[in-house]
């Protein structure tokens, strides 16, 4: 046991260490803007990808993987989200004259049925562009597993919105999946990346 | 407030009362507590000891109750065989694990969404990220706590701000690690890792806030010390953990990548010495000369 150099324990706190206090939390409140700032712009920094053969310049989430090996034109997932990364599609069809959008929508729900599980068609809807257009969207849902059997962990169940216009003959689908949990969340992301798409 | 400020020179005479030694203590628990965690490490990393999931599920978890019982044990029962215990520590404790349940990691993990966009940065944006997200909030936070459960009401002596500064630092590092190894269920000796980083970056914090408490109460420091050391902690705590990531995750071969957890604890035990002995340093420093200043005004006689 030790004996210490004791102190009244009745001392009032001092002008000085008040406001020393009150310049603590502003400083905290400081430091935690700083990093909204700092989260707002990691969050939102973009890159851009341009591909003048298909006629596609699309601004994408900087932190987000960019393929275009697929039956795709390109697609951009979000690799840091555990579980299903969020990942936004574009591709392209040719169409006849006759053709309407809804079929092609019916043709994409009737291939998916058969790889996805549990795929259910939601809804359609019209989906005004950034140029005062009209396009088709189609939502539906159905549940993802990991790719391995090997892999621990549970099925989840995705969201997607494909947002189908028809151009110089040829259909463009942009096709956006996110887990259902943080569905109405990352349909922010799709818009940004629609408001910024040019093809 | 120098006013205030009532030295003994003779303190059974002039009444004194008996202190627990904080400095000791805090160093002993830091001891046993890393010499255990050191031993699951190397059972985990050398002899590839593996058991049962579920066995390592529930050893994991109980890893912080393990710790919380012998901060119990060294820290705070040894109090309540001095005249003068610190009654609020378990309070503190329990407060601060509670505002790291409650508002801590929901902000840092939902609001702030620290895994996010923070291991992809450059070490220099990632320190700064984690200072200014994760560090002040958990900086802040148990700022908060000790402002208005112990400051200044509770505060007798200086060792007092540092032993609560460690309670608040193990109650918020209980909860963080035990939701942690919940979520991610990592093995043994990675959760032994984790357990240790919590508490580094907690106490590293926990310990510049009391140094800033300290010479804003007992020395009536200038207006900026208490923020700029708090500030300090905050930058503290982001170093620790931006370091943590890339000390963890080894270089990508054609093997795959694996975990380096005793690259990690050595790290990790470098970072919670520098930062006990700069804060060490620094508070003698301050008592020393706040003992001189008293000193030289008495005259030869003592009065």
């Amino acid at each position: 046991m030790e004996f210490e150099t004791g102190r009244s324990p009745a001392i009032q706190m001092t002008p000085r260490q008040r406001w020393s206090i009150a310049l603590s939390y502003l400083l905290l409140a400081i430091g935690f803007a700083l990093g909204v700032n700092q989260r707002d712009s990691a969050l939102n920094q973009a890159s851009i990808y341009s591909n003048l053969e298909a006629g596609f310049t699309a601004s994408y989430p900087a932190r987000w993987l960019l393929e275009e090996s697929g039956a795709y034109v390109f697609r951009v997932r979000d690799m840091s989200h555990r579980g299903f990364n969020t990942v936004i599609e574009v591709s392209t069809a040719p169409v006849g004259a006759d053709t309407s959008e809804r079929n092609i929508l019916d043709q994409l729900s009737l291939q998916r049925s058969q790889t996805l599980t549990d795929y259910t068609v939601l809804g359609y809807a019209p989906y005004p562009l950034p140029d005062d257009s009209r396009a088709v969207s189609m939502s539906y849902s159905f549940v993802a597993r990991d790719s391995s059997p090997f892999q621990e962990g549970l099925s989840a169940v995705v969201n997607g919105l494909d947002i189908l216009s028809i151009r110089r003959g040829q259909a463009v689908i942009v096709a956006f999946r996110a887990e259902a949990s943080i569905y109405r969340r990352e349909l922010e992301t799709l818009r940004w990346f629609i408001q910024n798409l040019e093809f | 407030m120098s006013s205030g400020i009532r030295f003994q020179s003779n303190p059974e005479q002039q009444g004194a009362y008996s202190i627990l030694p904080v400095w000791r203590r805090l160093v002993s628990l830091l001891l046993v507590l890393a010499a255990v965690l050191l031993i699951i490490v190397l059972v985990g990393q050398f002899l590839e000891v593996r058991f049962d999931p579920r066995f390592e599920r529930v050893a994991a978890l109980a890893l912080t109750p393990f710790a919380l019982l012998l901060w119990l044990f060294i820290s705070v029962l040894p109090e309540y065989r001095t005249e003068r215990p610190r009654r609020r520590l378990i309070g503190v404790a329990v407060v601060s694990a509670l505002t790291a349940s409650a508002i801590g990691l929901p902000l840092a993990q939902d609001f702030m969404r620290i895994s996010e966009w923070l291991p992809l940065q450059s070490v220099f944006q990632r320190v700064l990220g984690y200072s200014l997200s994760a560090g002040v909030i958990d900086t802040g936070l148990k700022f908060v706590v000790l402002r208005y459960l112990i400051y200044p009401q509770a505060l007798r002596v200086r060792s007092d701000a540092i032993a609560y500064a460690a309670a608040s630092a193990m109650g918020y590092s209980a909860f963080l690690s035990v939701a942690f190894i919940w979520r991610l269920t990592p093995a043994w000796d990675i959760a032994a890792v984790y357990l240790l980083a919590n508490l580094a970056v907690q106490l590293a914090s926990g310990l510049f806030i009391a140094l800033g408490i300290i010479e804003s109460y007992f020395s009536d420091a200038p207006l900026l010390v208490l923020p700029v050391n708090i500030a300090v902690g905050a930058l503290a705590g982001g170093v620790i953990s931006a370091l943590l990531g890339g000390f963890l995750s080894g270089p990508l071969t054609t093997a795959g990548n694996t975990a380096r957890p005793l690259l990690t604890f050595a790290m990790l035990l470098a970072a919670l010495a520098l930062t006990l002995g700069t804060v060490y340093f620094l508070y003698s420093n301050s008592e020393r000369r706040e003992r001189e200043a008293y000193m030289s005004g008495w005259a030869p006689d003592g009065i």
